[in-house]
């Protein structure tokens, strides 16, 4: 047991913060806080081809997939670097599905997808939630049928995010409607172009201004090797992709970055009386708890790295880390705002924006992530069951 | 980052794992209970038969020669069964620095002893009020080579039962540590009731003479010297609370599929299992922040800040844990013939003792203020 990083992973750590550095200009950042992790623009499709090009994006991936072949934990120290630098990363196009497509796809569509995705070329949305099925994934009602040599695939999908910058769509549909089957063992995995004919998005606006889309699939035929993996095998690559979200989703680098800027405002600001915030004792109190928080954090997140590295990672642990990263992201936003105190519900675009109003936009998303990616209840009902030998809930 | 047990860790887990539940059942509990002191010494007999309570001493003094980790390991198995043993403050708080600053001469007159379990030594890390052995108010002057020692220490566990206490005192140069004997003239001890039931003593001491040979640090170093047992005393805490609520928890859980209300085990029920499954969270941070602790410590590495965060967990998970096993189990919880309320007892003396989650995060706050606690 040895919990420190090698010299290796330090000398890689050092590399990446000074190349994001000179990569993160001022007008990328400018271009990117617009919105929140979405990116889309065109310097920050620049940059992604920049990340794909240095070889970073496949850092961790095997060489003959055309990655640099080191580790997960190699992989996660990339994408930790990234979130810090405050770059959008697709990561759930790059450390999601990705690996799910590379292991899976049919020959054709792996060589034509593993090379663009690590060359920071696509961003592939996922069509998994439909207005009737959330929670309930595997109630789905979307279609695939075969017809020929072609897939027809018809229905609704809900909350398909960055649908509007994708070029390809990951999406679960029902190939075996026999109800006498389980749901979870009739659906399949395909890859859709976003330019096939028959499928359409509208936006849908939310609270925290993350914009994601309906998309629809009216007969949108797609090659047979579109399928992904087995004909009604679809579940089990849609449960290691949500595992493998799940760690992407509590990335602890850009947390850390926002409690290294607040303390750094609150040293940097006096208040009336002459005071410096960070000299108030509640102030630190705060910093605190929100430093003993994000430590346990990034344990989990480096832990899981290297079950990921040794093979081993367990579904009770998955999802004790995304439980807890995303509980822990509200409580977060709620310290470190009360340390901003006013200023902290200031828009990015208002005169007296604090830290571009981070705080103010990053409150108003925070509970995406605590019912999507697989709610919390069923995290915590995971988490008994395989964590604790408690019975599986009756449903 | 290596998260891994190696093959000596994973030994002595299962060595220490495996005699401590054999040993200590709860049937045994139950008769140490009776006696007048918690202390299980055949037990400790056992335990140095094994070659376990030397586990971190050097090879040449009569012990493995293993590290801190594997020390700390130990540590979480008397946790996981509440052994009424004094591993902490004997083996860590105690032989620890002997090992890492007494002369050879007091090494070779203490550390064999301490191995084979036929001497019990122990530290006096609290004073009234003062809560940072580094910093004491207990004084000490010269007296031609040898030292005077004054001032009362208190919450001293096994001071009686001990050889050698473990003491820091403030001279006009600085802190010194030394060991003092109990029975030594002007030495006052008086017995304290902790809510564990281990013995705890109050020591006063006036002018005890402590030859220059009982010096273990010089004032030079005496505070830096302090600080580095607070440090791996708090750690040893730490792994010792990851046992006491980890096996909470896995008690309750078991507990709650075998417990039946309405018919079906209460463990089917949802606000039943989310309130496990809070606990397995809580444990989790509290695991992997002691480990780190553990491992920089290990290393000699500055550890400050995680060790601090690791304590702050220990407190916390041992209060939220405790808490929600005795809610899960209802009334059996606190039954006496089953052994949970041991458990909680353990979970709040380790919480209260050598720094509080709020006082750490007051010390954890201004070291953020300081610029010295940045998230790296
Ligand atoms: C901004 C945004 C982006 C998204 N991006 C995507 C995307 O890219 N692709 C995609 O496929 N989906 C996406 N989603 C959808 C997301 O995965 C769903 O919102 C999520 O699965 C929850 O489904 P639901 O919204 O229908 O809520 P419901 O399933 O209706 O849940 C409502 C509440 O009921 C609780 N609940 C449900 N079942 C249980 C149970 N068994 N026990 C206890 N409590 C229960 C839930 O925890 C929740 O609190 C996105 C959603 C949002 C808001």
């Amino acid at each position: 047991m040895k919990l420190e990083f090698t010299p290796e992973q330090e000398a890689l750590r050092k590399e990446l913060r000074a190349y994001f550095k000179k990569l993160m200009t001022p007008e990328l950042v400018d271009e990117v806080s617009q919105t929140p992790g979405e990116g889309g623009g065109p310097l920050f499709w620049k940059a992604m081809r920049q990340l794909g090009k240095d070889g970073w994006i496949g850092v961790g991936w095997p060489k003959e997939l055309g990655g640099r072949g080191m580790s997960e934990m190699e992989q996660f120290i990339f994408v930790e670097e990234v979130m810090r630098a405050g770059f959008p990363f697709p990561f759930l196009t790059t450390e999601s599905v990705g690996p799910i497509l590379a292991a899976n796809a049919a020959p054709r569509l792996k060589k034509l997808l593993v090379p663009k995705i690590l060359g920071g070329e696509i961003i592939i949305a996922i069509g998994y939630s439909e207005p009737g099925a959330g929670t309930d994934l595997a109630s789905l009602k979307t279609t695939a049928r075969k017809e020929g040599n072609e897939w027809v695939i018809n229905g609704q999908k809900m909350w398909t995010s960055l649908a509007h910058h994708a070029d390809w769509l990951w999406v679960a549909a029902r190939t075996n409607p026999d109800p006498e089957v389980k749901k979870h063992k009739g659906i399949s995995m395909f890859l859709v172009p976003a330019t096939a004919k028959g499928y359409s998005l509208s936006p849908v606006h939310t609270l925290g201004d993350v914009r994601t889309n309906a998309t629809y699939y009216d007969n949108v035929r797609v090659p047979e090797d579109h399928l992904v993996g087995e004909v009604d095998g679809g579940w089990k690559m849609i449960t290691s992709q949500l595992n493998r979200e799940r760690l992407s989703l509590v990335n602890v680098g850009s947390f850390a970055q926002l409690f290294n800027n607040v303390t750094k405002w609150a040293k940097d600001t006096k208040l009336a009386d002459g005071t410096r915030v960070i000299d108030q004792p509640w102030v630190q109190i705060n910093l605190a708890k929100a430093r003993t928080g994000l430590e346990a954090l990034k344990l989990i997140c480096y832990r899981q790295a290297w079950s990921m590295t040794v093979g081993e990672l367990s579904m009770q642990d998955a999802s004790a880390a995304k439980v807890y990263g995303t509980e822990f992201f509200v409580e977060l936003y709620r310290l470190l705002g009360e340390v901003l105190g006013q200023s902290s519900v200031l828009h990015m675009d208002s005169k007296g924006a604090v830290l571009r109003g981070r705080l103010e936009m990053l409150y108003r998303t925070a509970s995406i992530i605590t019912f999507g990616g697989g709610t919390n209840e069923i995290q915590r009902d995971i988490i008994a069951m395989a964590g604790l030998w408690m019975p599986r809930a009756k449903r | 980052m290596d998260f891994s047990f190696n093959e000596t860790q994973k030994e002595v887990q299962g060595l220490a794992r495996q005699m401590l539940t054999d040993l200590a059942t709860v049937e045994r509990l139950n008769a140490i209970d009776k006696q007048e002191d918690r202390f299980d010494a055949d037990l400790w007999k056992q335990l140095a038969e094994a070659g376990l309570l030397g586990v971190a001493i050097d090879e040449k003094l009569g012990g493995m020669g293993f590290g801190f980790t594997e020390l700390a390991l130990f540590v979480e198995e008397v946790g996981r069964t509440v052994a009424p043993v004094p591993v902490v403050p004997v083996l860590v708080s105690t032989a620890l620095p002997i090992q890492k600053f007494g002369s050879a001469t007091l090494k070779k007159a203490w550390l064999p002893k301490i191995a084979s379990g036929e001497s019990l030594v122990t530290a006096a890390l609290m004073e009234t009020g003062n809560e940072d052995p580094a910093t004491p108010k207990a004084t000490a002057k010269a007296k031609g080579k040898n030292l005077l020692v004054s001032g009362t220490k208190v919450c001293v566990p096994f001071a009686k039962q001990s050889d050698a206490i473990l003491v820091s005192a403030k001279t006009s140069k600085g802190v010194v540590v030394v060991l003092v004997d109990p029975k030594a003239k002007g030495v006052k001890l008086t017995r304290q009731v902790s809510t564990t039931r281990e013995p705890w003593y109050e020591v006063v001491m006036k002018d005890v003479l402590v030859p220059e040979a009982a010096i273990v640090v010089k004032a030079d170093k005496g505070a830096a010297a302090m600080k580095w047992v607070s440090e791996r005393t708090m750690a040893a805490l730490c792994a010792m609370q990851i046992g006491v609520s980890d096996k909470s928890m896995r008690m309750t859980a078991s507990y709650a599929c075998e417990r039946q209300q309405f018919g079906v085990a209460i463990g089917t029920f949802q606000a039943v299992q989310h309130r496990a499954a809070n606990c397995y969270m809580d444990v989790e941070c509290l695991k992997l922040t002691t480990y780190q602790a553990v491992s920089l410590l290990d290393s000699g590495r500055d550890a400050t800040n995680e060790v601090a965060i690791a304590k702050i967990w220990a407190g916390d998970t041992g209060h939220r844990v405790s808490y929600a096993a005795q809610h899960l189990h209802g009334g059996f919880g606190i039954d006496r013939d089953y052994s949970l309320w041991r458990y909680s007892l353990w979970a709040r003396q380790i919480e209260m003792t050598l720094g509080t989650s709020a006082r750490l995060l007051a010390t954890l706050g201004e070291r953020i203020a300081a610029g010295k606690a940045f998230a790296e």
